[in-house]
């Protein structure tokens, strides 16, 4: 009991601290891949190619003023980006991000808590995330604020319908809510993958995913030429970076839930070890994001919300009903 | 261990809700019941309900809140709420009343002492699948009527909410919208 | 690309009118145009788009940054920087034979030259300043210049903390030292490369 105790705080504090990293990393990566696809530069001066500049965008942001307005409510104020960042990190703990691998001659199981309803808690907790935005905007008594948390509560309620929806298929398919029973469901190799039994269910998660992590196409709650910085726009120093480590481990969640829900998880592919396949796979997904974000206009909250009610939502009860059929007959 | 965690969860919602009432900020009394729902899974998770836990943070916390919320955006919440109470005296005897009537209707088998499960799921499954053979067997009929319950409230929502919905309200005037609403009541 | 910016040739550019169809009216219309829309991919073309840019900018040096204070782009020559003073390219003696014309017509008033016949009965300019306050950059001073002997430059990053460290003379003329390295200049104030060709003859006789 005491090993397990231990060892589920050192995982803890580990994933606390690489993902983290990861998310500060992520940022560079943006930046770098959006400028490739615009055939620019990106950060170069700062370190070998522009590599330290996360770091000095981290001594910028926890150096600088921490700026509470005067009509702000100041409690709410200063406790919604906790819980933007809190949220995302309570929602990893139930992914398992590797294979069962030995160290010390330990058996270590590489997910914080193993819960057998990982998948609902992660759903749960990332849509948690969104007292983040709607207190930041609400507390900080500025117009474009109030704008951002308007819109956060209608994508909210726009696209938590489809990600539970298009989840639902892989669920009855798999009859489990636990991620790592999906992993084994998937295990006889690339054939025997989820996504290509629910291509459908596939694409809309992909879908309400970009809606959850407020990437492009969806990027109603900041959008600079509309609302300055929506719910953000009062917010400096580390307050504002911990919204933003917040949403780069929300896109690293979907990432992984994503691969392990419908790409084969950890298992290993051919030659390559599972614990490396996962990495491939949630390095895509994320480059993907990026991609997106280069390429595509975002649309209005209108459209968002026409989208999810009208068209994603019907098509993905239609493929929970022919999923069930199929497993009925 | 679960007794702690009890406790502590058990404060921690009184007080939230505490404030959830007493707060005269709109924006204070929403954080504080949404924290509370919150806390309200973690009862769930140490009685070893993980999945009612779980649901509990999307319905409540997350789809029920989210509306409050949205409700929430049409007041200004950094003023506080004026209260207009003519009569303090009524509003303290009717809430205290109802207070007591419920602690005793929830507390009465618990002095008894005989509460029993009435459903014990298969021994060994877990979780979801013990709450899914209860719904779809025992309680089959109150699960479905709920469901069309449901049914009944959003087609009502759509009926309210869609009334002049072929009528652009940014674009046209005011008089305007009246005039299509007038046709429509002619037609 | 270079070549076009130092034409500055607007003009030919490869535009081309793009066929669009015409937005349907009908809702079958809408219909069709939302079904075409869906299954041929148009979204994926976008993606397709900004994967070949980076492809281009990554392996075949297609990229546009230009790492300002380490590269510069050319400037065109009719462009008006900083005057330059120019020596003869023989004897290494400056150009400017004290005529005063460029003071003449300088229409802000910023020349200031002071001339005297040194030993061989040769003008000799003895001070020569412009006032960069004042100056407006219109560049007749080098249009007038009998001998190309004034000339604006291409040095155009003059952010300095007194403008008089461009004004004198000695500061604006091609040192000594760089005399072989100094360029009949193709820029303002120069005669144009065809300038052979358009001389006529002045007619003498009518």
């Amino acid at each position: 009991m005491d090993g397990y105790i231990i060892g589920t705080i050192i995982k803890a504090i580990l994933v606390l601290a690489i993902i983290s990293a990861l998310a500060g990393f992520g940022t560079y990566i943006e930046r770098k891949i959006l400028a490739f696809m615009q055939r620019r530069l990106g950060p170069t001066h700062v370190g070998p190619y522009g590599l330290l500049q996360i770091a000095a965008d981290g001594i910028k942001l926890f150096t600088k003023e921490d700026f509470i307005p005067q009509g702000a409510n100041r409690i709410i104020f200063m406790v919604a980006p906790i819980i933007t960042a809190a949220t995302a990190f309570i929602a990893l703990a139930a992914v398992p991000l590797f294979p069962e691998f030995e160290i010390f001659g330990i058996k270590v199981q590489p997910i914080v808590s193993d819960l057998n309803i990982g998948l609902l808690f992660v759903i749960a907790m990332m849509g948690l995330g969104l007292y983040g935005p709607l207190l930041a905007g609400m507390a900080q008594d500025n117009k474009w604020g109030l704008i951002g948390s308007a819109r956060t509560a209608i994508q909210f309620l726009s696209y938590e319908v489809v990600t539970g929806l298009s989840l639902l298929a892989p669920v009855m398919m798999v009859g489990s809510l636990s991620l790592i029973d999906f992993n084994n469901y998937q295990a006889g190799g690339i054939g025997n993958w989820i996504v290509w039994s629910q291509p459908v269910a596939f694409i809309l998660f992909l879908i309400s995913g970009f809606a959850e992590t407020n990437r492009t196409p969806f990027d109603l709650l900041e959008h600079e030429a509309e609302i300055i910085s929506g719910y953000a726009t009062e917010y400096s120093g580390m307050r504002w970076g911990m919204f933003f480590i917040g949403e780069y481990t929300n896109m690293i969640t979907i990432g992984f839930l994503a691969s392990l829900v419908f790409l084969g998880g950890f298992n290993p592919m051919g030659f390559i070890p599972g614990g490396i396949a996962i990495i491939l796979k949630v390095s895509f997904l994320f480059f993907l994001m990026l991609w997106v974000r280069a390429s595509w206009p975002h649309v209005r909250p209108d459209q968002l919300m026409w989208l999810c009610w009208k068209v994603l939502m019907p098509i993905a009860v239609i493929n929970i009903l022919i999923t069930g059929i199929v497993l009925m007959v | 261990m679960e007794a702690i965690a009890f406790y502590v969860f058990a404060v921690l919602i009184t007080a939230l809700f505490l404030v959830t009432v007493f707060s005269k900020n709109a924006l204070y009394a929403m954080s504080s019941l949404a924290a509370g729902m919150v806390l309200i899974s973690g009862i769930f998770f140490v009685l070893g309900a993980d999945f009612l836990g779980a649901v509990q943070l999307v319905v409540y916390s997350g789809a029920v809140m989210a509306l409050y919320a949205f409700g929430m955006m049409f007041f200004d919440a950094t003023k506080d709420v004026k209260e207009k109470n003519p009569s303090a005296k009524t509003i303290f005897l009717l809430s205290g009343a109802s207070a007591v009537i419920l602690v005793v209707i929830f507390s009465a088998p618990q002095i008894g002492r005989n509460i029993k499960a009435l459903v014990t799921g298969t021994p060994g499954a877990d979780n979801p699948h013990v709450i899914g053979e209860v719904l779809f067997t025992k309680y089959l009929i109150p699960f479905e009527v709920a469901a069309v319950m449901l049914l009944v409230a959003m087609i009502a929502g759509i009926i309210l909410a869609g009334k002049k919905m072929d009528v652009s309200l940014s674009e046209s005037e005011d008089d305007l919208v009246d005039e299509a609403s007038e046709l429509k009541e002619q037609k | 690309m270079i070549e076009n910016f130092k034409d500055r040739n607007v003009g030919v550019q490869h535009y081309r009118f793009l066929k669009l169809e015409p937005t349907p009216t009908t809702k079958m219309g809408k219909f069709k145009r939302f079904l075409r829309r869906t299954f041929k991919l148009e979204l994926f073309v976008g993606l397709k788009v900004t994967f070949r840019e980076m492809i281009k900018a990554l392996f075949f040096g297609e990229m546009h940054t230009v790492k300002y204070p380490l590269e510069k782009l050319p400037i065109s020559p009719r462009f008006r920087a900083i005057h330059q003073m120019l020596r003869l390219l023989e004897s290494g003696h400056y150009r400017c034979i004290g005529c005063g014309l460029c003071e003449k017509i300088c229409i802000s008033d910023c020349i200031r030259m002071d001339t005297r016949y040194d030993e061989n009965q040769r003008k000799e300019v003895v001070e020569y300043t412009i006032n960069f306050g004042r100056c407006i950059f219109c560049g007749y001073c080098a249009e007038v210049c009998p001998e190309l002997a004034i000339v604006h430059g291409q040095r155009y990053e003059v952010a300095t903390e007194q403008r008089a460290s461009y004004a004198l003379f000695e500061d604006m003329l091609t040192p000594i030292d760089q005399l072989k390295n100094q360029k009949e200049y193709p820029g303002f104030g120069a005669p144009s490369p065809n300038a052979d060709e358009n001389i006529k003859k002045t007619p003498l006789a009518y």
